[in-house]
């Protein structure tokens, strides 16, 4: 599905008359994908006929042809709601975060967890860092405010015991800290998880790059910066592009779960705006709109950082 | 992810496909509407109990359900022919609605509850009116002159639903709400009378500074708050509550121009939520209420340290059934009608009336309307009522000079395998399926209709209870509440069983206005308190802003349609 395509590749082009004859060779393995492609385009495709809705007074019950177009209006009303602006800013912010965060850790912690020499040791370290990753957001978040709580929570209690604070911090209250707690939140829970990928990549190096490099007298570190993190740089470009089109999509199960009405200014985000203001209040049409919206800034910010990392790097997705 | 040319045009050439496909389902449209003229002719079979099957569909969820093998069901059937094949709603409900409205596949008899407006938009249902008037003496006997409060709207005014969820002519025996205390606060500061706020917070400061921790050296907490996203509504109520405001929802309607108010912009509110700012300055309120969720809420509760509560039992009952559990009785709660000052008086009691609301319709498609009503009076009668709401005679009750009474061995069951119980027998299966009576009401033998009443509430009560409510010289926590006969009934009921349009300004502006106040009211809650008023007064000019007064005429018209709606007989 995402495959890592050279510019070389692109390079071999078919004449016209060889194709259909290369179609009729392997016309088998395009039978055995029609399945796939019937799939993903009822389950990918097919939906986004919804999103006629968002040009319509969409009322349920009422035939396609009943409906009132109401043209771009929905989206009008969008841009016109400040709001909007303040969930938008919300959305970037926390995914920013998350990215740069979820996309430095993981490779950090592959790179050192990679280093360590006794295999049982690793490997414990590796299973207890990706179980949270099997913990749904419910069960997470409820972990998050107990540890923050003011009535007996862990941090609170060892900043006390450390003397650094003589109250105990309302951490769940002030808005400020909330960005920092979703994003620290995240990284708790998706670390261990992401660095499995990276860790599969490493395995993949030579080894005998590495004892070339021992000959030539490099240090660990040294071994670490020019051939393991080299070695795994085309997959954490893949997984940086595929995230950057995910930066408006991070769900809202985390805010949603973490936030109260105090810190609302700041946990508030897209899809939880799309859910109370369209959704609850039954307008759906308004709530399309939104995700309309969505989608494509996404694909824009996917383009685009795509087409940043081919023309420096020559590495893509597409 | 990857949106490829070629794959643009193939889409948008199935997608234009599908729109030959979609413009095929919805061509015969309005043939439904017409079908109401069955019930003429269906009306010379009125006693047949020819054995039918009416298929049921409702919004609300019943774990016991048993195809009417139960015992319950058993008589229903045979006394009216009629045997439900019922679907019960799983997940969220108003989907299955939608999805039936836009299908039409209606069942028999729709329980749409609030989305109503949806299928009376797809001319899914009938209008009720002649079918009530030729075909259900019990249900216009039980509804009598507030039949016109099940009409639709003033528009509309077809009836479409069979009010079955709302109670008729309800007296209230149980309180729920108010403001609570454990017992053994009120007995350690030998039970002073609680009527304002301040005798409120002088008990939980004396017994705070009595005991500023419980035996095990945790810290006891005067006063916590549940605002977990919606359960705000339980903290912003009080505003209204400890100042004589009846629960109109997010409104303070005036009893004599009928012209709402968004209830926050009362003057008199403020106050309460200066007391609530005064409470968190002297640490008398729990520093997590804004922030707390409900699990964590509850298990404060069951913790048996938080020593008094603004909540209603439906709320935080998890918690005190813990407690029970726990033999902790004296950490139980009791409930107080704690206003501003005595010149307010306690509206928990403030009777709503009967609001007509949610029900049951029948389908424009169903082949006998006759029947279907017919079986829907059954359950209306005195009999269809003590049917459901007792069981049968014999088997699960028995007159005791007069007294209807249930079976001992039947009432064990009940108290201690309730599901299966009620899976086997049936009682209270069909309670929403009936316009039924409320609590204190009786039937021709002087028995009341339901299993409530004042001696059976007393059977619930603890030793830590009896003994507070002894303390006070009272039988139940509603004496000390002022009583419904004080209160003049409200011309439109309750105001929050109004259902609006989804696009109209009062629910749109109302979403706002929500918005503003869940985040301005836990700040000036949470500030000190030199800075709330400076908070308020920001608060303020933002729901002007967002247009409050527009949200409030909308409003003020609703309710007044209402109100003519109501009584024009």
């Amino acid at each position: 599905m995402k495959t890592v395509t050279s510019n070389a590749e692109n390079a071999y082009k078919l004449p016209k008359r060889h194709a259909w004859k290369v179609f009729r060779n392997q016309q088998y393995l395009y039978y055995m994908s029609i399945p796939f492609v019937l799939w993903v385009f009822v389950f990918q495709y097919l939906p986004l006929w919804g999103w006629t809705m968002a040009f319509q007074k969409y009322k349920p019950g009422l035939g396609f042809l009943d409906q009132k177009w109401v043209g771009l209006e929905h989206f009008s009303v969008l841009f016109g709601d400040e709001h909007f602006y303040q969930v938008l800013r919300n959305t970037l912010a926390m995914s920013l975060m998350g990215l740069i965060a979820g996309f430095i850790v993981p490779v950090v912690f592959a790179l050192l967890l990679n280093e360590v020499r006794v295999q049982v040791m690793k490997r414990f370290v590796q299973t207890v860092s990706y179980l949270p990753h099997f913990v749904s957001w419910v069960v997470a978040a409820g972990i998050v405010t107990k540890m923050l709580s003011t009535d007996g929570g862990v941090v609170n209690d060892i900043l006390m015991n450390l003397h650094l604070i003589d109250k105990p911090l309302q951490f769940m209250a002030e808005g400020n800290l909330f960005w920092g707690i979703v994003t620290g939140a995240d990284i708790w829970k998706e670390t261990g998880w992401s660095a499995i990928i990276y860790l599969a990549a490493i395995s993949g190096i030579g080894p005998e790059l590495y004892e070339a490099a021992r000959v030539d007298g490099a240090s660990r570190l040294q071994q670490m910066w020019h051939i393991t993190l080299p070695g795994i740089r085309p997959t954490i470009i893949v997984l940086l592009i595929m995230s950057i089109g995910h930066l408006l999509g991070t769900g809202f199960e985390k805010q949603f779960l973490l936030g109260n009405h105090l810190v609302i200014d700041y946990s508030e985000v897209l899809d939880l705006y799309a859910l109370n203001y369209g959704l609850a209040m039954g307008r759906y049409s308004f709530g399309t709109a939104i995700n309309i919206f969505n989608s494509v800034i996404s694909l824009l910010l996917l383009f685009a950082a795509n087409g940043i990392f081919k023309r420096f790097t020559n590495e893509s997705i597409m | 992810m990857k949106v490829t040319k070629k794959g643009t045009v193939t889409t948008s050439l199935l997608a234009l496909s599908v729109v030959v496909a979609l413009t095929g389902c919805s061509s015969n449209k309005g043939s439904s509407t017409t079908e109401g003229t069955h019930a003429e002719e269906g009306s010379t079979s009125g006693t047949s109990l020819k054995p039918i099957t009416l298929t049921y569909f409702s919004e609300d969820s019943s774990t016991n359900w048993n195809n009417m093998k139960d015992e319950v069901g058993k008589v229903i059937a045979e006394k009216t022919g009629v045997t439900l094949d019922a679907e019960f709603a799983v997940g969220d409900p108003v989907q299955k609605i939608s999805l039936i409205a836009a299908t039409g596949n209606y069942p028999d008899l729709i329980a749409a509850k609030a989305d109503v407006g949806k299928l009376v938009d797809a001319g899914a249902i009938l209008d009720l009116t002649d079918l009530i008037d030729k075909h259900a003496p019990n249900i216009k006997k039980m509804l009598g002159d507030k039949l016109v409060r099940t009409k639709y709207s003033l528009d509309d005014q077809a009836i479409y639903a069979i009010p079955t969820w709302s109670s008729v002519d309800e007296k209230k025996f149980k309180t729920d709400g108010g403001f609570e205390l454990q017992h053994r606060v009120v007995k350690e500061a030998g039970y002073p009378e609680i009527r304002t706020v301040k005798d409120y917070e002088k008990v939980i400061q004396d017994y705070i500074a009595k005991h500023p921790t419980d035996e095990n050296g945790n810290k006891n907490i005067g006063l916590s708050l549940n605002a977990d996203d919606w359960h705000m509504y339980q903290v912003t109520n009080s505003g209204f509550q400890t100042t004589g405001g009846p629960d109109d929802g997010e409104y303070y309607i005036d009893q004599e121009t009928h012209q709402a108010t968004y209830h926050f912009r009362r003057p008199e509110e403020k106050e309460y939520f200066r007391w609530l700012n005064h409470m968190n300055d002297i640490g008398l309120l729990d520093p997590e209420s804004f922030v707390q969720k409900t699990d964590q809420f509850k298990a404060k509760v069951a913790s048996g340290r938080v020593l008094g509560l603004a909540d209603p039992e439906w709320d935080y009952g998890d918690g005190q059934n813990a407690l029970k559990a726990a033999g902790k009785f004296d950490q139980t709660y009791g409930h107080y009608p704690v206003t501003m000052s005595k010149d307010y008086k306690d509206t928990n009691f403030w009777p709503a009336g009967f609001d007509g609301g949610y029900g049951i319709s029948i389908s424009s498609k169903t082949k006998d309307p006759v029947r279907a009503i017919q079986f829907l009076d059954y359950l209306a009668s005195e009999e269809g009522q003590i049917l459901v709401n007792w069981g049968i005679e014999g088997k699960h009750y028995t007159y005791e000079n007069g007294k209807r009474t249930i079976i001992p061995e039947v009432q064990q069951r009940m108290d201690k395998d309730g599901a299966a119980f009620q899976k086997e027998s049936g009682i209270g299966l069909y309670w929403n399926m009936m316009v039924h009576y409320g609590d204190g009401i009786k039937d021709s033998t002087g028995n009341f209709f339901t299993r409530n009443y004042p001696e059976m509430l007393t059977a619930t009560y603890n030793e830590a209870e009896k003994e507070t409510l002894k303390g006070y010289g009272i039988d139940h926590w509603k004496d000390l509440f002022p009583s419904e006969e004080e209160f003049q009934p409200r011309a439109y009921g309750a105001a929050y069983t109004m259902s609006l349009p989804n696009d109209d300004p009062a629910v749109i502006l109302g979403a706002k206005m929500k918005d503003i106040t869940w985040k301005r009211i836990p700040q000036a809650v949470m500030s000190k308190p030199e800075q709330f008023d400076a908070i308020w007064d920001a608060y303020m000019a933002d729901l002007e802003k967002a247009g409050v007064e527009e949200m409030e005429a909308s409003y003020t018209k609703h309710i007044q349609d209402r109100i003519k709606l109501w009584s024009n007989q």
